[in-house]
């Protein structure tokens, strides 16, 4: 199996402070791969290492085969990396069909029309500004603007952090939906057990290395390893198996 | 008295149109880039001496173009070797830098076009008066804010209605994101100093055609520009509009009853609007819609 993605032993720093210390990770092609752990374990650090906005200081990453490990973020966008990011980030001040023409779009099956027939409320919201959608409709926008990369892999930073309930349904409805499109995935989540679910492959980051890596049915069975690692607490994890 | 008030009234708006356009160009540059370009009257002076020395060969009309045209080529460079390396860093650099600049183009313009005042050849019938009763306002003073008004529409509908324009407004919220959408933030931020840069030279042809030429021409407008920008509302560029036309007029009527206080009102002007409303009169942190 190839490679969408590979990082080997990555340092990155924010100034002085040393956040991550040798963090190896791999996404085969074709494949959605989740990446989990406790709130400042440092998922989104390890993220902006490999998209280009945190370069590593030390470390390799190796995007379709492609040393970017010091590219630009434009660079490696263009190789089709489609990035969604905490928080959503979407464009405030414009509105939705501004914030869809500020991707550089490569070509390819996801153009503006297949974007809203996939999402049918961003094309009812379409002169709306970013400020006035709701949660779910933000994050829809924010992965919908990546998919106008068309993306070859796709990597999402806590997509369904905030939403109610039947919106994190369709967020990991998305998620399956992009893989049977052959995208790679790679997935940050506090949403333990829908992220197995929906994963082939499983890292649990911790202080800034890689603690635990596997199949992520692997994972979902072992209870205590996942309470221990991915730092959900009994509670919440028995919660969310019900 | 009337006229007295009109001619000062008129004169004020044409002030605030130049105001207009040097602020919207050092508006774009702060809202994308973070630097605040001391040497913006610089480039309007070299806007204007540009023209003066070529429109022998291409005439008013070639020059009022390719002058801005020219100017803002010579940004471009600057841009590349100076400006872009004070991106992300303290403002302290910008105005060092920036600063530093104002004071060589000055001397250069001096050293090259000499430091007396010089005239601006413009077409006869421009210099005309409307009529006999508006004797003060001629053709050239209403083209003038034509050539303000065109552009500034113009500058909206780039901004509005192309991608350009569309990023160049994202990345005034989050530079960094529109980064991994696969835009070269780089050159978004260089065409978006040329734009500046652009307007800038732009005026100083427009300026010079009215008040004639001097080294220090561009220098003067920059304060008051900066008072446009917070008096509209830093971040946005409709209130920078409003803001200059409201301190041109306001100085323009002061200067008719108290006209040694015609500076002055614009600081007061500015007082009293940040006291009702601190973020200016359009402002909106960060929105420049
Ligand atoms: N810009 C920054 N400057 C300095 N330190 C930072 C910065 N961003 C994050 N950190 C620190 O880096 C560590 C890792 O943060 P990171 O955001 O990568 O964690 P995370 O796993 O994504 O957490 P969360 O689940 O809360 O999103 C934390 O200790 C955090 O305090
Ligand atoms: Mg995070």
């Amino acid at each position: 199996m190839t490679e969408a993605l590979h990082a080997d032993s990555l340092h990155t720093y924010y100034g002085k402070s040393h956040i991550l210390h040798g963090v190896a990770l791999t996404v085969a092609e074709g494949t959605v791969t989740t990446l989990l752990g406790r709130n400042g374990a440092g998922k989104t650090t390890t993220l902006r290492s490999l998209v280009g906005l945190t370069p590593p200081r030390e470390g390799r990453v190796v995007v379709f085969g492609q040393d970017t490990t010091r590219w630009p973020p434009f660079r490696i966008a263009g190789l089709g990396v489609g990035y969604v990011p905490e928080g959503r980030r979407i464009f405030a001040n414009l509105t939705v069909e501004e914030n869809l023409k500020v991707p550089r779009g490569r070509p390819g099956p996801w153009q503006i029309e297949r974007i809203y027939a996939l999402f049918p409320r961003l094309a009812e919201r379409r002169g709306n500004r970013g400020r006035q959608l709701s949660g779910g409709e933000q994050e829809m926008l924010s992965i919908a603007r990546a998919l106008l990369l068309n993306p070859r892999l796709l990597i999402l930073d806590e997509p369904s952090q905030g939403l109610a309930p039947r919106v994190v349904q369709e967020v990991f409805a998305i998620v399956a939906r992009m893989r049977a499109e052959g995208i790679s995935v790679l997935l940050v989540e506090q949403n333990v057990r829908m992220s197995l679910a929906v994963a082939d492959h499983a890292y649990v980051l911790d202080d800034g290395a890689i603690a635990w890596s596997g199949p992520a049915r692997a994972l979902a069975a072992d209870e205590a390893r996942v309470q221990a690692l991915a730092g959900a607490t009994a509670e919440e994890w028995r919660a969310e198996a019900r | 008295m009337t006229q007295l008030l009109l001619f000062n009234v008129t004169n004020g708006l044409i002030i605030g149109a130049f105001y207009v356009l040097m602020a919207l160009g050092l508006s774009l540059i702060i809202n994308l880039s973070g630097v605040i370009n001391f040497a913006h009257g610089g480039f309007l002076a070299l806007g204007g001496y540009l023209a003066f020395t070529l429109s022998p060969f291409l005439g008013f009309w070639g020059a009022l173009l390719v002058s801005p045209l020219l100017t803002a080529a010579l940004g471009l460079v600057l841009e590349r070797l100076l400006i872009r390396r004070l991106y992300g860093r303290d403002p302290l650099y910008s105005l060092l830098l920036t600063f530093g600049l104002a004071f060589i183009f000055e001397d250069a313009t001096r050293f090259v076009w000499g430091a007396q005042g010089l005239p601006v050849t413009i077409p006869d019938f421009l210099g005309q008066p409307l009529s006999p009763d508006l004797f003060f306002i001629t053709w050239y003073r209403l083209f003038m804010v034509g050539v303000v008004a065109v552009s500034v529409g113009g500058l909206f509908l780039l901004l509005r209605h192309t991608r350009l324009g569309i990023r160049i407004r994202a990345g005034t919220l989050d530079l960094e994101t529109v980064s991994t959408l696969g835009v070269n933030v780089g050159r978004l931020r260089a065409l978006n100093f040329g734009v500046g840069i652009f307007l800038a030279g732009l005026s100083g042809v427009l300026a010079g055609g009215q008040l004639g030429l001097d080294p220090t021409m561009g220098a003067g407008l920059l304060m008051p520009s900066f008072i446009a920008i917070i008096v509209g509302g830093v971040g946005s560029l409709p209130g920078t509009l409003v803001g200059g036309l409201l301190i041109g007029v306001a100085s323009g009527v002061t200067a008719v009853f108290l006209p040694s206080a015609s500076e002055a009102v614009m600081y007061v002007l500015m007082a009293l609007v940040l006291l009702a409303r601190p973020r200016g009169l359009l402002g909106e942190e960060g929105l420049m819609t």
